[in-house]
């Protein structure tokens, strides 16, 4: 029935003419057509709509199983790493540096942030979630463009995130401070470490107004006040060493 | 489609003759295109899903690596015990990824090794929960070598190495797990990397840092790779670091594995 009535179609297409078919065939083609387009469309439209779900949920690091907020989710795992990074470079100072003023601000950064990196494994694992971002990181700051001192990074940035985190220090960063000794690499490491304040404060505001869980928005907060005043102190001594802050991330 | 109902309405209503007529091809073509672009898209988003989900460690799965073709797990137990500077240890496999190890990490925080490193720090990184990419430097050069690089340099748990003499183009490393490719583009590298690094179903020492063991180690001058055979006074891979019969420096304040035989650890791999 299908095929004859396909071919009453194409007949009517190429000569309508000569096309004579029947009545009732004329009829039903066109229905039947309508309700095969129709069930297409339908089709199609249920199939972007789970791509957009999956693709929303690819961006922002969740998986299928994970019961953790996009937000959430996101900030843990961006955090981790962002927080690794200052823990290396207090290790640092902690271990190199002779001024009881940096070794002390070195020790407290590394160890807090350290335990914070605990807490926030620690839920990825009970949300299911991956231990490290996978791609782009930010990609959970849906307006993050609109807020004051989100910069670029020193990546590529848009809609899919950032390749390089606000505040981080870049390989040739680490190398420097790695063979820096003296005066010098105290100075360097207030400077380094004030501008991976800076660049993490409104990460952590943001998953403070946004974040789905209590405890979450609690520990964002909790960063923010923090590290704010970590870094009025950090602005301090470096001041007091005659030395001038770097550019705050963009 | 909100018209179809009255059109339909209308179409029906008309005369045979010209019901005959038209048919709606313009239609025909955009549905058929819309739907085609939608297969796509959702083919595309699925299969990267698919293997973002599967490759998650959960509860319910807790090592997805072993849905990966070609991939090598033994199970090394947790804790097992510190080797000083001057011992070597009689791995089972080349490149190792489990057993006695150097009681000083190779730092793995996404350093990218310019010469051959010492394999008893490489695998302590691994118990640290590091994935080590080893290449060997014959076949994977230029531009294959440069995205390798790329992947590593400055990321979370990751460090990459040349390895003379390997048996593969490019060989990845976790605690208890290997895979061998040939394609540095090989997508179950990716796999792997998002299956095992950090995984706290199957490494050993959770928590522990990647970053360089100041004074200890140097990532620009690490200890040499040792490319000869181990001799007959290698420490075996049952060594667990036990009292009295230390057959090396036995500085191991990392872990407690230092103490009594090593517990059946719990199946992680």
């Amino acid at each position: 029935m299908n095929d004859a009535m396909a071919e009453a179609a194409i007949s009517s297409k190429s000569s309508p003419e000569s096309a004579e078919a029947p009545t009732s065939a004329t009829k039903s083609p066109g229905r039947w057509l309508r309700v095969v387009l129709a069930s297409i469309a339908v089709l199609a439209v249920l199939l972007l709509g789970a791509a957009l779900g999956m693709s929303l949920q690819l961006l922002s690091g969740a998986s299928a199983q994970s019961e953790g907020g996009t937000v959430d989710v996101g900030f843990a795992q961006d955090m981790s790493v962002h927080h690794r990074q200052a823990v290396q470079m207090a290790g640092m100072a902690r271990d190199r540096s002779a001024d009881p003023a940096i070794r002390s601000i070195a020790f407290d950064i590394e160890t807090n942030q350290l335990q914070q990196i605990g807490q926030m494994q620690g839920w990825l694992s009970l949300w299911n979630a991956a231990a490290l971002p996978t791609g782009q990181y930010m990609t959970w700051m849906a307006d993050a463009e609109s807020m004051p001192g989100m910069g670029h990074g020193d990546g590529s940035s848009g809609a899919a995130g950032v390749t390089t985190m606000p505040g981080m220090a870049s390989p040739a960063d680490l190398e420097q401070l790695r063979t820096a000794g003296g005066a010098q690499f105290d100075v360097l490491f207030l400077r380094l470490m004030l501008r991976h304040h800076q660049g993490g404060v409104p990460m952590a505001r943001y998953a403070e107004q946004h974040g789905e869980t209590a405890q979450v928005r609690n520990l964002a907060e909790k960063i923010v006040v923090s590290q704010s005043a970590e870094s009025d102190y950090m602005m301090q001594l470096i001041t007091q060493r005659g030395a001038q802050p770097l550019q705050p991330p963009r | 489609m909100p018209s179809g109902k009255s059109s339909k309405t209308v179409r029906n209503a008309r005369p045979v003759v010209t019901a005959t007529k038209p048919k709606p091809w313009g239609t025909i073509a955009a549905v058929v295109a819309i739907a085609v672009f939608a297969v796509a898209i959702f083919g595309y988003m699925f299969t990267r899903y698919e293997d973002r989900r599967a490759f998650t460690p959960t509860a319910g799965t807790k090592d997805p690596s072993t849905q990966i073709q070609g991939i090598v797990i033994q199970n090394y137990g947790a804790g097992r015990g510190h080797i000083g500077p001057d011992k070597r240890v009689a791995y089972d496999h080349s490149p190792p990824f489990g057993g006695p190890h150097d009681a000083t990490w190779a730092a793995c925080n996404g350093v990218v090794y310019a010469t051959p490193v010492r394999n008893e720090n490489m695998v302590h990184a691994l118990e640290h929960g590091a994935v080590w990419i080893a290449y060997n430097p014959d076949k994977i050069t230029g531009a294959a070598l440069q995205s390798l690089r790329d992947r590593v340099q400055g990321a979370n748990y990751l460090m990459l190495s040349p390895y003379p003499g390997l048996d593969a183009p490019i060989s990845l490393q976790a605690w208890g797990h290997q895979l061998k490719v040939t394609d540095p583009a090989d997508k179950r590298m990716d796999h792997f990397i998002q299956a095992l690094r950090l995984n706290q179903y199957t490494y050993p020492e959770i928590g522990a840092s990647c970053d360089v063991l100041s004074g200890l180690f140097d990532p620009a001058k690490p200890p040499p790779f040792v490319a000869a055979p181990p001799g007959p006074d290698a420490v075996p891979l049952t060594f667990s670091g036990g009292r009295g019969t230390s057959p090396g420096d036995e500085s191991a304040p990392a872990t407690p594995g230092g103490t009594p035989p090593v517990p059946t650890p719990p199946a992680g791999g």
